[in-house]
């Protein structure tokens, strides 16, 4: 684990993602209504199938910089974007949101003290993120109690997996590949990986 | 949308309020909105709130219904799915579902706290500049330069995001031998491979802003702030009297016998 204090440089990256993220975010809320709409008196399951996309920048974030925490603070910064600068109807409970389901992402690299970045931590990460996010939920409009449960869970945790594990390892290998992340850890690591890349056109 | 960040440009009551002071009012009145699930409590600080921003924040009443409309499809499809999905007596039938009437009450209530929530999020917007709220939270909030700065930074990244989202979709579309005069390309592959370059390019742009920020020295020791926000009694008038208004709902809504929570529902 990299205890070096993180460097302004990670730092702005953090931001850069987050407000990305907190656009994209934006963006996906867009969706969402249009799904929520087509799906009828079932709308309140469209969240399910969309919310590992809301959870994304978080092992994106900790696959780019590999250090303990960015994955909350990166899904912090993001809600406070979507709350102060995109006026997100959810409000400053999407703080608490996001601190939530950054952890949640976070706990599975925490568990493997930030040495692993295979597709088997992601998944983990998707599927924790997805719990977390479910425990939520729970608290806040009380879905213990409804029918529905066993498919809520389900799909927050498929999403999970699909839309924020394993599409942050897809987009972070795709920026890599692009040149663009060259000087962030995850750079570094395939340099060393790879000793004599092969340029991308 | 298009004003990303940027208060309405007019001074009103809550304009000069601490924006640092206002997040936290309203987180604590998001915190405290968790608690009733009976539609009457939501209901009554809706019908106090509406009026009360729109007067406080010089409102266009038109401005906050437009914005209001967005997360209408978010309250209608909670009370429809709670509607059908909670156990309780059955008050209806629709489409071989049966409607329960806690199921209806319920639904209205985590509707009604959706509107609520999404209106103060809208006048909060619309009434605080997102530059000064990051300035207040560095002052007040002891939120360290670095941090601070690189939200700044990110800020200023995401105001060019919009133009940049254009020029990308439009350089996109002008390869393509397939595009039609005058449109652009709507298929999901052509809008994530757009969404995709966005991303590299503010991460570009990241990195050169990080550069220059850190041969300015930034980071490095104390810095002094340009243009501080103020913090003053009147900010501790406004917390306590817009809690202090909740509370009194609240303890009325209780004290009438129509509060709720999810132990007593």
């Amino acid at each position: 684990m990299n205890r070096r204090r993180i460097s302004l440089s990670e730092l702005v990256l953090l931001a850069v993602l987050a407000v990305v993220s907190g656009f994209v975010y934006w963006a996906l809320v867009q969706a969402w209504i249009a799904l929520q709409i087509a799906m009828g008196p079932f709308g309140d399951l469209a969240q399910h199938v969309l919310i590992g996309g809301w959870m994304v920048a978080a092992p994106l974030a900790l696959y780019i910089v590999r250090r303990p925490g960015v994955g909350i603070v990166v899904e912090l910064a993001a809600a406070l974007v979507e709350v102060v600068f995109l006026a997100s109807p959810v409000g400053p409970m999407l703080l608490v949101v996001g601190l939530v389901q950054g952890a949640g992402a976070e706990l599975a690299f925490t568990l493997t003290r930030y040495r692993r970045y295979d597709w088997g931590v992601f998944v983990a990460s998707g599927a924790l993120a997805g719990l977390a996010s479910t425990a939520l939920g729970i608290v806040r409009f009380g879905w213990l109690t409804q029918d529905w449960f066993v498919w809520r869970l389900g799909l927050q945790v498929a999403s999970g997996i699909l839309l924020c594990g394993v599409a942050a390892k897809l987009i972070g290998d795709a920026l890599a590949r692009t040149g663009v992340l060259d000087n962030t850890p995850l750079g570094r690591a395939r340099r060393q990986a790879t000793p004599n890349p092969v340029p991308v056109a | 949308m298009n004003r990303l960040g940027r208060a309405l440009p007019h001074d009103s009551l809550l304009h000069r309020r601490n924006p640092t002071v206002k997040l936290a009012v309203f987180f604590v009145v998001s915190v405290l909105l968790l608690v009733p699930v009976d539609p009457w409590t939501p209901l009554a600080l809706l019908v106090v709130a509406v009026p009360a921003v729109l007067a406080a924040g010089r409102i266009p009443w038109q401005t906050l219904g437009a914005a209001a409309l967005l997360f209408g499809p978010f309250a209608c499809s909670l009370l429809a799915v709670n509607a059908v999905t909670r156990d309780g007596p059955v008050v209806a039938e629709v489409l071989g579902l049966e409607v329960t009437g806690t199921g209806v009450a319920i639904g209205a209530a985590l509707a009604l706290r959706t509107v609520l929530v999404g209106i103060l999020a809208v006048a909060f917007s619309l009434t605080t500049d997102g530059a000064r709220l990051m300035t207040s939270l560095h002052q007040h909030a002891r939120l360290g330069a670095r941090p601070t700065f690189a939200v700044l930074a990110g800020y200023r990244v995401l105001e060019d995001l919009p133009e940049r989202w254009m020029t990308i979709r439009q350089a996109q579309s002008v390869r393509d031998p397939r595009r039609r005069a005058g449109t652009l390309p709507r298929d999901p592959g052509s809008l994530t491979r757009a969404a995709f370059t966005l991303l590299v390019v503010a991460l570009r742009q990241g990195e050169r802003m990080a550069i220059a920020m850190e041969t300015r020295g930034l980071g490095s020791g104390p810095r002094t702030v340009h243009r501080p926000v103020a913090l003053d009694r009147r900010d501790a008038v406004f917390a306590a009297v817009v809690l202090g208004v909740c509370a009194l709902v609240v303890l009325a809504s209780w004290h009438v016998g129509v509060l709720r929570t999810w132990d007593t529902v």
